[in-house]
């Protein structure tokens, strides 16, 4: 079989005088605008495009469309391309895949005189021993799989995303959908119109009869009038709950590929038909082509398939593509007809070309000289959508194929799904079919409209739900073709043949769906769309069954296979600043992501900034910190229901320390909250809490003590955070502030005051510190917070004031002996563990967590613990094991370490078990080298000025 | 904080804060937006405007009950108040008043005196919310990219308030129509205003957007 370009075809798709230049295999070749890339090449005189999965056989074209199994090309970087699909571009480099090396000559091909070791199973049965050579086949097998080349250098692309709301969408742009969508349109639905072709009008568009033709302009003439949404080379890929949709968009302008999320009222289902191959010897052979390949390549491309054709036919569609095959000067050798009984039993050839076609009768096989076999054997319904929307279809022998049963009232089938007819028929149904959609969309709108708090307005009832009064379409009689006298391929993705399928429901897979995954029939790239029937077919055959016995695998999403860009979509990830981070970006900041937040790691050097903060003066941004607004006279009370100290007596201007329990006692999260007012709080949480503990206060407000007058807002990202500390601060915020007194008497420790920083009124800040240090924390409005830190920065000059990150803060808390809750606690440690059992109040009423914490209150637990390697150069790895002496009994772990720049050795907080809290404990600390050290615990959290004097100031 | 008690309910109605226009402040009010390409890939009909300094509170009193008869804006939907301030019913029992320093204190001085009825409060969250208005017939397809709601206009008419996820950020959202071209304010936690406006450009690109700070 050579195929050529002919003259021009009344409805080509291509423009002739648009050249692409392209390569294929290195080779130079060209092809028109509008070709796809199996058509240029088909134009050109190639036949062989692929090659098998497992056999490695010679492959051509079969059904020249989206679903060809035998068209998988690598184009550029971009793995796994259908050629029989992708439109040429100029300067496409294209490549075959699973050849080597080279598709004409491939080695892997010796695989067919192992072809009968490599039935169904045999991975299964070959490999599973003995067990320990396992990696060693998984290396090797992997040489084999088969599918291009991914290329980790690719680049990533911008893959799109897009929700949307229609009425009505109709899945399929051929008459039916089309008179769907326009009716629905017309009757006032908003409709989107989805086309898994590059062009509406289903097989309109190949057909060369000018009736067609005139009936696919005014189709699309009606479609341009209309608001109708069209996305054609766009496939719906699913089908889920309450008709929400996945659709690819392959012809973005944008994106490579938009995936789109459709939340439709009414869905129309009508894909229209998809030609099945016939099962016989020889049928993979390049030169067996489906009818519908035929009258493509030559109405679209202009592209006789062959010089001399056999056409077995057993519909109109097949008599149409030998008209077809005439009229661009094919001689048509026969047409066997399988209406009136007429077989075909196998082609012969070479395994690169067909040269004669074997064709059953009573007296034996007959040999007719052909090149290339058009093949009409029937059609396989892809019911998809309606298996995903819970339909079973149902077999009609009468009709050869599946039948929809009984969908959703809100997914409706038309078109070649539906029923047959002629041209005239479908659209009338098509168009009832919109007009019914269009009315249960209304109804299933205003139910939405009536529900939802911020719709517009609804007038009168719900409408009725409009009964389906659609007439029927009718189901032609068409004789069952599955498979010849003759064993051929079932599958052509897989590789799997009728034989292997026999094989199996004689090995005890003879139910489709054990059958189905045991061969992996129909689990290819055509995802069953060829395959499934035939599979069926040759089950039932060999149980002896009807192929309504056997029924059929569900299908399930993806209705086409789906690329991982398409479904990861456009990459959002929230990332949060502070009003302060500019000022960080433009002084040297490292940056460490925490959660969503960019903060500031350290400016260069974080042990020189904690030299700096125990010396002079130093600034970190601490905006993340978790703030809640709380207001309202119940508040003393939620405080004391949350945290496990007591808050019924706080005094405006005081701050206090509360630790938080979940109701199993574990810690849940710390912080300090100080009374503004009358009724007036904040809390502060820790930076990794705030969300959880506001939803945690929220719950315990909207469902335990719904009448406690409380209101909470999260105030985070309202003030910019900046926590002032050093010996020096005292001097710098006596610079800046106005209307508060600084001195220790005036502005004790635990406190907060009301102040106006740098001019910016409406700030208040609190005497507490994290770092062991004299430290002022500011809040500021956020919207003058870059204002107020450079105040601090320019007022600070002399003083010897430097940016701080959080490295310095955890090396100067660690200094100072506070635990950081998550690092230091875990999901399992009590309240009483963190050495502050005596911040839990068990005599008050109620509290969260009180019953575990009461029985913790009488047990020995792990302990947070100070500890301190007795070489001081050693910094163990935080988790390190904390170990019983030489053996591997674990008594604890490290949790937090780091190098004292003030202490100038090594400093850690760490969990261990009861008996070696005590300070003076000897530890021993397994690192990870393997290296056993010796550790002593000391007798308080603090490393440094354990009696707080610096703190207080 | 102007505060106000009774014997059994309570009404807090003004914090001193940030009590002025931060658009008219000495200080400048620092957005939390940098347009780094102000007119990017413009050429379309669609503007996206960062107007974070508008002053915005945050009014929470019964969801029905003198307050909300006095903001007049049920749950989802917004009004124009008398003195030009936008009340939006954010959430049962929830408003966000926008406008200007003194437009906004007009909307929400008559709280002062329900103190006797309920309970009932309201701060200035101006600084604590990034807010952006998106303008243009194509704004409801940007919309459609980041956020997974129904733009149309049976769901979501004019004057239509929710609160969905935008590009992975919690946002509200206020169809807020400008001569009668689609038109709508966007807020979200201060600290995500980059990062979301940013995400804005990237959804507008296609329809040629132009984005603007005004600050």
């Amino acid at each position: 079989m050579t195929m050529s370009r002919q003259g021009v075809q009344p409805n080509e798709v291509i423009d002739r005088s648009t050249k692409l230049r392209f390569r294929w295999n290195g080779k130079r070749f060209s092809g028109f605008e509008g070709d796809t890339i199996a058509s240029a090449l088909a134009a050109s005189g190639e036949q062989i495009f692929s090659r098998s999965m497992k056999y490695h056989r010679p492959r051509g074209i079969l059904t020249a469309d989206y679903w060809d199994p035998n068209l998988m090309v690598q184009v550029g970087d971009d793995p796994n391309v259908r050629a029989g699909h992708r439109l040429l571009e100029g300067g496409m480099d294209v490549r075959s895949q699973n050849a080597w090396p080279s598709l004409n000559r491939d080695i892997k091909a010796a695989n067919r005189f192992l072809g009968r070791f490599l039935t169904a199973g045999f991975y299964y049965k070959t490999f599973m021993r003995p067990q320990w050579l396992w990696p060693t086949y998984e290396r090797v097998l992997a040489t084999f799989a088969p599918g291009g080349k991914i290329d980790l250098d690719t680049p990533h692309a911008y893959h799109d995303k897009r929700y949307t709301h229609p009425d009505v969408v109709v899945a399929g742009a051929g008459p039916a959908g089309i008179e769907a969508a326009l009716a629905a349109s017309s009757a006032g639905a908003s409709v989107l119109l989805v086309e898994h072709e590059h062009a509406v009008g289903g097989h309109l568009r190949y057909s060369s009869d000018a009736a067609d033709q005139a009936d696919l302009a005014e189709l699309r003439a009606a479609l341009e009038a209309s608001d109708i949404e069209v996305l054609t080379n766009s496939t719906m890929t699913g089908r889920y709950e309450d008709n929400w949709l996945g659709i690819v968009q392959r012809n973005h302008p944008v994106a490579v590929e938009r995936l789109i999320k459709a939340r439709a009222k009414t869905l129309v289902v009508a894909p229209g038909l998809i030609e099945r191959p016939y099962v016989f010897e020889g049928n993979d052979r390049p030169g067996v082509i489906t009818s519908g390949a035929a009258r493509r390549l030559v109405n679209l491309w202009g592209i006789k398939p062959g010089e001399r054709a056999v056409v077995f036919s057993a519909n109109a569609e097949g008599d149409a593509a030998a008209a077809d095959l005439e009229r661009v000067g094919t001689e048509i050798a026969a047409v066997i007809d399988g209406r009136a009984g007429g077989r075909i039993s196998s082609t012969t050839g070479s395994s690169r070309a067909v040269e004669a076609v074997m064709v059953a009768g009573p007296n034996g096989a007959q040999r007719i000289e052909a090149d290339v076999l058009v093949v009409a054997a029937g059609w396989t319904a892809p019911t998809s959508l309606l298996n995903m929307a819970g339909d079973r279809p149902v077999y009609d022998p009468a009709a050869a194929r599946f039948f929809p049963s009984d969908p959703p009232s809100i997914v409706l089938a038309t078109g070649g799904l539906a029923g047959d007819g002629d041209l005239d028929g479908l659209r009338r149904h098509g168009a009832d079919t919109g007009r019914l959609a269009a009315s249960r969309a209304a109804a299933v709108r205003h139910r939405l409209q009536a529900r939802t708090a911020r719709a517009a307005p609804v007038n009168g009832d719900e409408p009725a739900w409009a009964p389906d009064e659609r007439p029927p379409l009718g189901r032609d009689p068409h004789p069952e073709l599955y498979r010849a006298d003759t064993h051929g391929m079932v599958d052509m993705s897989e590789d799997i043949s009728s034989k292997d399928l026999v094989a199996a429901a004689h090995e005890g897979y003879d139910s489709v769906e054990l059958a189905k995954r045991y061969t992996t029939a129909t689990m290819g790239p055509s995802q069953g769309k060829l395959e499934t029937v035939n599979t069926v077919a040759a089950i039932a055959e060999a149980r002896g069954e009807t192929i309504s016995e056997v029924g059929t695998t569900v299908w399930r999403p993806p209705f086409a296979p789906i690329t991982l860009g398409a479904l990861a979509g456009r990459m959002f990830e929230p990332v949060r600043v502070s009003s302060i981070h500019p000022w960080h970006e433009a002084n040297n900041v490292s940056v460490i992501q925490a959660g969503q937040w960019l903060r500031p790691d350290h400016y260069g050097d974080p042990q020189a900034e904690v030299r700096n903060v125990r010396r002079n003066v130093g600034l970190i941004d601490v905006t993340p910190l978790g703030k809640l607004d709380l207001r309202g006279p119940d508040v003393p009370k939620l405080l004391s229901l949350l945290y496990v100290n007591k808050w019924m007596k706080l005094g405006i201007g005081r701050v206090r320390y509360g630790m938080m329990c979940a109701e199993d006692g574990v810690v849940l999260d710390d912080g300090v909250t100080g009374r503004l007012g009358e009724d007036h709080y904040m809390m502060s949480t820790t930076s990794s809490g705030a969300g959880g503990v506001w939803e945690w206060v929220e719950n315990w407000l909207q469902t335990e003590r719904p009448d406690w007058q409380v209101h909470v807002t999260p105030v985070t990202t309202a003030y910019a955070s900046i926590n002032v500390a050093g010996p020096k601060s005292r001097e710098l915020m006596s610079r800046v502030c106005e209307g508060v007194g600084l001195d220790a008497e005036a502005f004790p420790y635990m406190t907060v005051r009301d102040a106006t920083v740098a001019g910016v009124t409406g700030c208040f800040m609190w005497r507490i510190g994290f770092t062991g240090e004299l430290s002022f924390e500011l809040h500021v409005p956020a919207g003058h917070g870059l204002h107020v830190w450079e105040a601090l920065m320019e007022a600070g000059s002399d003083l010897g004031v430097g940016p701080f990150g959080l490295e310095g803060q955890r090396i100067m808390r660690l200094e100072k002996g506070h635990f950081i809750v998550g690092q230091d606690t875990d999901g399992l440690t009590l309240g009483p563990s963190t050495g502050m059992g005596s911040l839990i109040k068990l005599d008050k009423d109620d509290f969260a967590g009180k019953p575990e914490l009461a029985w913790a209150a009488d047990r020995s637990l792990p302990m947070v613990v100070a500890i301190q390697p007795d070489d001081p150069d050693v910094v163990p790895e935080e988790a390190a094991q904390i170990v019983r002496g030489d053996t591997n009994e674990i008594l604890g772990r490290i949790t937090s370490s780091r190098h004292s720049p003030t202490l100038n050795r090594s400093i850690c907080l760490g969990q261990v078990e009861p008996d070696l809290a005590a300070g003076g404990t000897k530890l021993t600390v397994l690192l990870e080298s393997g290296e056993r050290i010796s550790a002593t615990v000391i007798d308080h959290h603090a490393h440094f000025d354990p009696a707080g004097e610096r703190l207080r100031g | 904080m102007l505060r106000v008690r009774c014997p059994a309910w309570w009404c807090i109605v003004a914090d001193h804060r940030v009590s002025s226009d931060p658009a008219k402040s000495a200080l400048a009010f620092e957005s939390p937006v940098v347009c780094d390409n102000p007119a990017s890939n413009g050429g379309g009909d669609l503007t996206l405007s960062d107007i974070s300094s508008t002053v915005k509170w945050l009014v929470r009193a019964g969801a029905e009950g003198p307050a909300a008869d006095l903001l007049d804006a049920q749950f989802g939907t917004s009004r124009a108040a008398a003195g030009g301030a936008l009340v939006l019913g954010s959430r049962p029992g929830e408003w966000i008043v926008v406008g200007t320093a003194s437009e906004v204190a007009a909307a929400v001085a008559g709280i002062d005196g329900l103190e006797e009825q309920e309970f009932c409060s309201a701060l200035d969250w101006t600084h604590g919310r990034a807010m952006f208005r998106v303008t243009g017939a194509s704004a409801p397809r940007m919309l459609e990219k980041v956020c997974g709601l129904d733009w149309s206009d049976h769901m979501t008419p004019d004057g239509a308030v929710v609160s969905a996820s935008v590009a992975l950020v919690t946002c509200d959202i206020a169809r807020n129509d400008r001569d009668g071209v689609r038109s709508y304010l966007i807020f979200c936690d201060r600290s995500f205003g980059q990062y979301l406006f940013d995400a804005l450009i990237d959804a507008g690109n296609e329809f040629g957007l132009s984005a603007d700070a005004t600050f």
